[in-house]
């Protein structure tokens, strides 16, 4: 026995993929038959819709809780993280955001932001697979400055080749003030898809 | 960067007084417009105060205009705003289109803003909600009383199974299948 161990490890030694050899070699080697040896684990006599029905019940009683702490409006300062033209803000009531290059929203626009990733406060965190399901969290914003950068100076030189370019550029750049965020309606265990989603994406 | 950039002064993101948390307030409050009236350098100039002014008055009761008209000398644009900057814009030989989005610039921004590098994005006065991240956050208790050096986590998670090992434990198999007497076989074996 030991003797077929030490050629199979041989064997083993000089084929580079070891571990379909691995098993195939184990299978020659073996006396007992080989549906014995299969390496799939054995079916698991633990119930499936059980686990499912638990982790459902124990959602529930989160979300429970969750909409218990906002009815009695003691959740506290919350925040969120949003989309806004390709970059993601974490954001909380207050805060200002810049938005880089040209975005018509004027001064003075209030805007909703519908794109959120993720909503929490102290005590609980919603998190969007990859967004929360619109009309859950309301973010509102006002537009407070449109403003452009500081010149910013793009030179660029070849050595030896009299090459000599400078271009100088500024950027539009806009502010917004972060106004409120809020629960907009009691979190639910189960995900339904709205009936009419927002049409604005931003 | 270039040299120019040295003296640059940096900064973070501001609005002045809380703007935008209850209502907007414009913070342009005051615009001049110079210029000459037969000077071809301020034709664009004298076109925008015939077509647009009048609109632009109107349309933002907030802003006060004055119009100075003066011999000879180059157009120029002069905004005031609510912080006491002052931004002053020459606008020689430019269109009526290009005064026009120089004015709407002029509007939209706070103060005089043209040399502020602003180092982020982002401004914010209430830093975390759920508390600093920090190492031992989620954490086991476990963790916490490790002695170091200890065998066991200086071990890597991942150590596959070797052949060897394979071995020994499919001829474990064996033996629980063929009975006591592959063990003795095993023992001779190691003996020898």
């Amino acid at each position: 026995m030991s003797f077929l161990a030490q050629t199979v490890r041989q064997v083993l030694r000089q084929v580079p993929n070891r571990s379909l050899a691995l098993t195939s070699a184990m299978r020659s080697l073996s006396i007992s038959p080989a549906f014995h040896q299969q390496n799939k684990p054995a079916p698991s006599s633990v119930d499936a819709s059980a686990i499912a029905k638990d982790q459902l019940k124990e959602c529930q009683s989160i979300c429970e809780r969750i909409n218990k702490q906002v009815a009695k409006s003691e959740q506290g300062r919350l925040f969120a993280v949003v989309h806004l033209c390709g970059k993601q803000f974490k954001i909380t009531p207050g805060d200002i955001i810049l938005v880089e290059g040209y975005w018509p929203p004027t001064i003075g626009d209030e805007i909703s932001l519908d794109k959120v990733l993720l909503a929490g406060a102290r005590d609980f965190t919603l998190v969007g697979r990859p967004i929360l399901e619109p009309g859950l969290v309301s973010v509102k914003a006002t537009v407070v400055e449109k403003t452009l950068t500081h010149t910013k100076t793009h030179f660029r030189k070849k050595r030896r080749k009299q090459y000599m370019r400078i271009n100088f550029q500024r950027s539009p750049n806009t502010m917004i003030r972060i106004n409120s965020i809020e629960l907009a309606r009691p979190v639910d265990a189960k995900t339904e898809p709205e009936s009419e989603p927002s049409k604005r994406l931003f | 960067m270039s040299n120019s950039h040295l003296f640059l002064k940096s900064g973070f993101p501001r609005a002045p007084l809380q703007n935008g948390l209850g209502r907007y307030v414009c913070q342009l409050q005051r615009i001049t417009l110079k210029f000459c009236k037969n000077n071809g350098s301020s034709r664009g100039m004298r076109d925008f105060i015939e077509n647009h002014l009048l609109d632009f008055a109107k349309e933002n009761p907030g802003i006060v205009v004055y119009v100075k008209p003066r011999r000879h000398r180059t157009p120029v644009l002069v905004g005031e705003y609510l912080n006491g900057d002052r931004e002053w814009l020459s606008c020689r030989n430019s269109t009526q289109e290009e005064i026009s989005k120089w004015i709407d610039l002029l509007k939209t921004q706070n103060g005089s803003s043209s040399s502020l590098r602003l180092r982020k994005m982002w401004h914010t006065d209430v830093p975390s909600i759920q508390g600093p991240w920090t190492p031992f956050l989620l954490r086991s208790p476990e963790a916490q009383d490790q002695k170091y050096p200890s065998e066991e986590s200086s071990k890597p998670l991942d150590i596959p199974q070797t052949a060897t090992e394979k071995l020994i434990e499919l001829f474990r198999q064996q033996q629980l299948e063929a009975g006591e007497s592959a063990n003795e076989v095993l023992s001779k074996k190691r003996a020898e």
